[in-house]
């Protein structure tokens, strides 16, 4: 269960007139007194691009894995073992798992005015994310391919066809 | 380089193929070393005692020695089928043949071990004359030591040619040519006295023949005299003989001829003068040479049937008869006799007769001992108990004269029978018998045997009260405990059916093993005999003498054609076989005869059968005329169609059912025969249509027809083999698929065009429906004969020739393997379903086809390939080769596809090795071990249980049996599998379980308790 303190929407004119605590100085606060709105709406406007910037740090971060990825592939080789094989599984389903917990990955970031939880959210982010996903999908559906595990010839088919008993019937 | 390759061919075989090792030899494979049915027919082949020895030349050409006291093959001498034995000749410890057309080659073997001790080609036998008998024109003679102390023998080739060549040496001490070669005289016989060799001929005059003899100098050959000898020979051939008699310097030659009906004797003399003497007052039929020629006796049939010895004195120089066996007249109380002379320990000739006597329904021997010096002879005689039931009627007899000495206890004697048993006989006790038949089989089959029967006892179970439940239930009990000690000692100890056992039981019940190894060979010979072989052992387990018929009462012969396995183990009940006969009587009549029997016992399978007479099966007529083809029908009852002559189907059984069968099945039955005359051979497809106005059944009409070349012979269509094709198609490296021609109307054609120049051989392959020729190669014909093997399975043919001269690109010298397979379309993925689309479809002709060419090390006489019980095991292809062993290709070796350069990944992945022209001579693809598997004629593979081991059986001379893995045992846990490791630990893990998990439990107890 987890939940997010959401500090932004706390109402500040309702506790403005309530008196400092002991031995507060309130020299800043009243320097400041002048402009207290502007300052928290660009403070607000900040903290909202900077968490635009980070949900496309997360949308491109599974891109920016993908060339560690694709080392570790070269280094697991061809063969069909237990390493590459592992690797090979993450690979294939890091991205479903990834875009299974897209919504809970993004709410975070998600602007203050919008529902955190829809997947009407950050869509260009999200779209983004879904992309490098499906690049990620790819890489590991090409290591398959080149491991030869794709049924893609029609040799991987083969045992499933039959045939039957030919019309005429020759005497031998 | 090279080496390296075949260090990496080595490494892929060891991985793949299956070795023999020393120790499974006699264990899964068995031979049984046969020599053949003793020739009979004339007395220069019969067979002959020598000390402890019986030689004999049999019918699959071959010179042996048995062992008198046990029968064993002591030694054979195999002769090439081109190379037929005229005659042979003991003396002293020596044998001497002569074979090929005209007694080509003389050859002389020591008797106790069989060392060929010399071979002399005496012409080249395309010179060689052919005459009716063969050895006709061909006699050979051993001159006692003469002066010089050198060895020397006569030899009379051709008819033409005497000459006198000394047998350490072989030189050739001088020759004599008849000077009309081609002439009117005939040389057949030779006889020596102590200075001259006279050679008789036979001269043809205007109305019969007359005797020329021409008498020349033992030694210098020079001619000292010729005569002819007015004789009135009507027959010739048999009609007279040189006889001689006395020994050294006093040797009285004479030669003695029957002119109508009288015997006539002219004494020799080296001028050739001399007087006619004939035996007055008694009429003859026929005179019979016993081989005492040489010592004054030879035996005469009276006109009334009676037969007499006839005695050359050697002091008096007359000819007379001396003994009349009595009762030897043809008479319904018994068969004809067989006479046989033979020597005794002093040189003294005995005469044997041997019959079937009908009021004793024994057999009976008689021996004639001549006591000449009162002029008179004495016979002294025994019954013995032959089987004539089991064994048929004795043909020849050879006789141990010196075995005979006083009474007949001791008396040996060796029969021939028609069924091709040879027995020898120490008087009235036979000491051992061989099957030789078996040398001659026609047509083999393999049938499964069933399971061991679990008796239970339960029967009628709707009817039993609550009590007889019960004690059926506690008497079914009773081997419980029994069961349950046979199920700990075979887990303590693993003492599991391996595939290294041997197959055969200790039990007599017929019960196949384990993994269904054991199968009964039912194995059809062309002396009318049946067996059954016990493929575990290669015992026989039964056997049957195929009936006459009513051809019973003239006699004939019976020629097997086909056998179906009509009923296997898994359509329940007992299997039973189905052999098709041609049965040719004696009087030219051929019938068609059906023999339906158990496999398991050889025991009459039709419900009607009549009571069985010792051995004899009864079968049943089905067409009272020649057999044209016969057919299993692909239904659930197994019926057989019969063609007869004018092409009407004739069904057995000929039941209301099995015709119903046929006519839901006749619209779509096709088959193809071999037609045309001579010269004009065509192969025409039928079809069967009931037409009421030309015949009550089922009649055959031509629908195609492919015309050969004029001058072309079919000389075999081989049917593809039926079985479970486990894929329609190869995988290749990049995975898409080569779909297999997989037409089940494919069957392939051998034929011969020996008229053309150069002569050639062709193989095709012919859609069996619609006539379409789907590949077709021409072949050379090496020493203008067609020695082609071929055989075809699934979409793979593979065919074999020798190429003997090299004529132009693409030819080289040698004995060639040509693998071909058929896929459809025109490349990779194109399929056509060819299996189970129509044939007269457009899409049957869409195929390409792969072919390479092999190089094998030895000519090969027959090839299969193998079979498993779903065909998922790859076939290896396993040939007799004429080194006399049998051998397999594996199946990689043969593929057609290997590739000419270095293989590619995609071909590696593929497991295609680079082509190699020669396949290797690797002694691991030997099956047979070292033994001698010789002139293999036919191999027949059947499926095991398992689905790794294929059974292979080879006929020929010999029998030789053996199991493969082609693709080694995959389906059987490996032997050296360690029972005791897994089981120790799987223990140790159960027991590390038990000790820890207390431990956890009160670990986890005391964790709750600080937590």
């Amino acid at each position: 269960m987890s939940f997010s303190l959401d500090y932004a929407s706390i109402d500040t004119n309702k506790w403005k007139n309530l008196p400092p605590p002991p031995g507060f100085s309130n020299f800043s606060s009243t320097s400041n007194a002048k402009v207290p709105a502007k300052v928290s709406a660009a403070a607000a406007s900040s903290y909202a691009a900077l968490k635009e910037k980070r949900a496309w740090d997360l949308a491109i971060a599974p891109a920016k894995s993908l060339p560690m990825q694709a080392f570790m592939l070269y280094m697991s080789g061809g063969g069909v073992q237990i390493f590459s094989m592992g690797i090979v599984f993450m690979l294939l389903l890091t991205p479903f798992k990834n875009l299974a917990g897209i919504n809970a990955a993004f709410a975070p970031f998600a602007p203050s005015t919008s529902n955190a939880k829809s997947l009407s959210t950050l869509p260009l982010q999200k779209l983004a994310y879904l992309a490098c996903n499906l690049l990620t999908l790819a890489v590991g559906l090409w290591k398959c391919r080149s491991m030869g595990l794709l049924p893609t010839g029609t040799g991987d088919w083969l045992a499933f066809e039959t045939r039957g008993l030919a019309p005429e019937i020759s005497l031998l | 380089m090279r080496c390296l390759r075949q260090l990496f061919l080595a490494s892929l075989w060891c991985a793949t193929s299956w070795a023999l090792h020393e120790s499974d030899v006699g264990v899964v494979d068995w031979h049984s070393k046969l020599i053949g049915v003793p020739l009979h027919g004339s007395i220069h082949i019969a067979p002959i005692f020598h000390d402890d020895l019986v030689l004999t030349a049999t019918s699959n050409n071959v010179l042996a020695a048995l062992n008198t006291s046990d029968g064993a093959i002591v030694w054979r001498s195999i002769y090439e089928a081109a190379d037929p034995i005229m005659l042979f000749k003991i003396h002293g410890n020596t044998v001497t043949s002569l074979s090929g057309p005209g007694g080509a080659t003389l050859r002389a073997f020591d008797i106790p071990t069989g060392h060929l001790l010399l071979e002399k080609r005496l012409h080249n036998p395309l010179n060689g004359r052919l005459h009716e008998p063969s050895n006709l024109g061909t006699s050979v003679i051993h001159l006692e030591r003469g002066q010089d102390d050198a060895p020397r023998v006569l030899a009379l080739t051709n008819g033409d040619t005497i000459r006198s060549i000394n047998s350490v040496t072989g030189e050739t001490e001088w020759t004599w040519n008849s000077p009309d070669q081609g002439s009117l005289i005939m040389y057949s016989q030779v006889i020596v006295d102590h200075s001259t060799v006279y050679g008789i001929g036979l001269a043809k005059s205007v109305a019969s023949y007359t005797l020329h003899v021409t008498a020349l100098s033992i030694s210098s050959g020079e001619v000292t005299a010729s005569v002819n000898i007015p004789a009135n020979i009507a027959d010739g051939l048999s009609d007279f003989l040189g006889v001689s008699a006395g020994s050294g310097s006093a040797v009285t030659p004479c030669i003695a001829w029957l002119e109508q009906g009288a015997i006539k004797a002219a004494l020799l003399k080296p001028d050739l003068k001399g007087q006619i003497m004939a035996i007055p007052a008694l009429k003859y039929k026929s005179i019979v040479d016993v081989g005492l020629t040489r010592n004054g006796q030879f035996m005469a049939v009276k006109d009334d049937g009676a037969a007499q010895v006839l005695h050359l004195d050697a002091q008096t120089s007359s000819l007379r008869p001396i003994w009349e066996f009595a009762g030897s007249t043809p008479s319904k109380a018994q068969s004809e006799s067989i006479f046989m002379g033979s020597l005794d320990a002093n040189g003294e000739p005995r005469i044997a007769r041997v019959y079937w006597s009908n009021a004793h329904n024994k057999a009976v021997h008689q021996t004639f001992a001549a006591q000449l010096a009162e002029g008179k002879g004495s016979t002294s005689g025994f019954t013995f108990p032959f089987e004539t039931q089991v064994h048929g009627v004795f043909s020849q007899i050879a006789f141990d004269g010196v075995s005979t000495g006083k009474g007949n206890s001791s008396t040996r004697m060796l029969l021939t029978t028609t069924t091709g048993a040879v027995q020898l006989w120490q008087h009235d006790k036979m000491l051992w018998v061989r099957e030789e038949a078996l040398a001659t089989i026609q047509v083999a089959e393999f049938v499964e045997l069933p399971e061991k029967k679990i008796i239970g006892s339960h029967v009628g179970l709707e009817e039993e009260t609550f009590l007889e439940r019960i004690t059926r239930q506690f008497s079914d009990a009773k081997n419980l405990p029994q069961y349950l000690l046979s199920f700990a000692t075979r887990f303590a100890t693993g003492s599991y059916a391996t595939v290294s056992a041997s197959a055969a039981s200790s039990e007599d019940t017929l019960s196949r093993d384990a993994f269904g190894f054991r199968q009964v060979i039912v194995a059809a010979t062309s002396h009318g005999k049946i067996f059954g072989i016990d493929s575990s052992n290669g015992k026989v387990m039964w056997s049957r003498v195929l009936g006459l018929g009513w051809a019973k009462k003239v006699g004939g012969t019976i020629v097997p054609v086909k056998m179906f396995v009509t009923r296997t183990v898994s359509d329940g009940e007992t299997p039973q076989v189905m052999l098709v006969v041609q049965r040719r009587a004696t009087n030219s009549l051929v019938d068609t005869v059906l023999f339906h029997i158990d496999a398991l016992t050889g025991a009459d399978a039709r419900q009607d059968a009549p009571p069985t007479v010792g051995d004899i099966l009864e079968g049943v007529d089905v067409i009272s005329g020649p057999l044209i083809d016969a057919f299993m029908l692909p239904t659930a009852n197994k019926t057989l169609a019969f063609l007869d002559e004018f092409l009407q189907v004739r069904l057995y059984p000929d039941t209301a059912a099995s015709l119903a069968e046929f006519e839901t099945l006749a619209p779509s039955l096709h088959f193809a025969l071999r037609a045309g005359s001579a010269g004009q051979r065509q192969i025409l497809g039928h079809q069967v249509t009931l037409s009421p106005d030309l015949s009550q059944f089922y009649v055959a009409y031509p629908t195609w027809s492919i015309t050969l070349l004029a001058g072309e012979e079919i000389i075999a269509l081989i049917p593809n083999t039926r079985g479970d094709v486990a894929s329609v198609g190869k995988v290749l490296g990049n995975r898409s698929t080569l779909y297999k021609y997989l037409n089940p109307h494919l069957t392939a054609v051998l034929t011969s065009t020996l008229a053309d120049s150069p002569p050639t051989c062709s193989v095709y392959l012919v859609d069996g429906v619609k006539g379409s020729i789907v590949y077709h190669a021409s072949l050379p014909a090496a020493e203008g004969k067609c020695d082609v093997q071929a055989a075809l399975t699934e979409n793979w043919l593979v065919y074999q020739y020798f190429d003997d001269e090299y004529a132009g690109v693409g030819q080289s010298k040698g004995h060639h393997v040509v693998s071909v397979e058929l896929y459809e379309g025109r490349g990779a993925d194109e399929k056509t379903r060819s299996s189970d689309i129509t044939s007269y479809s457009n899409k049957t002709l869409e195929l390409n086809v792969y072919e390479q060419t092999y190089v094998m090390p030895h000519g090969i006489t027959a090839l299969a390939p193998t079979s498993t019980k779903f065909g998922v095991t790859t076939k290896d292809i396993i040939v007799s080769s004429r080194k006399n062993s049998v051998q397999s290709i594996p199946r990689r070796l043969l593929n057609p596809r290997r590739p000419k350069q270095k293989p590619t990944t995609e071909e590696m992945e593929e497991m295609l090795v680079q082509y190699d022209a020669v396949l290797p001579d690797d002694p691991r693809l030997i099956l047979s071990h070292n033994y001698e598997v010789a002139n293999v004629r036919r191999i027949v593979t059947s499926p095991s249980l398992l689905e790794s081991t294929s059974l292979v059986f080879a006929y020929g001379l010999d029998l030789f049996f053996t199991r493969v893995a082609p693709s080694s045992t995959f389906d059987v846990l490996s032997e050296n599998f360690n029972k005791a490791q897994l089981v120790l630990t799987v223990g140790g893990l159960v027991i590390a379980i038990m000790v820890t998990k207390p431990m956890v439990a009160k670990k986890r107890l005391k964790e709750r308790w600080y937590q």
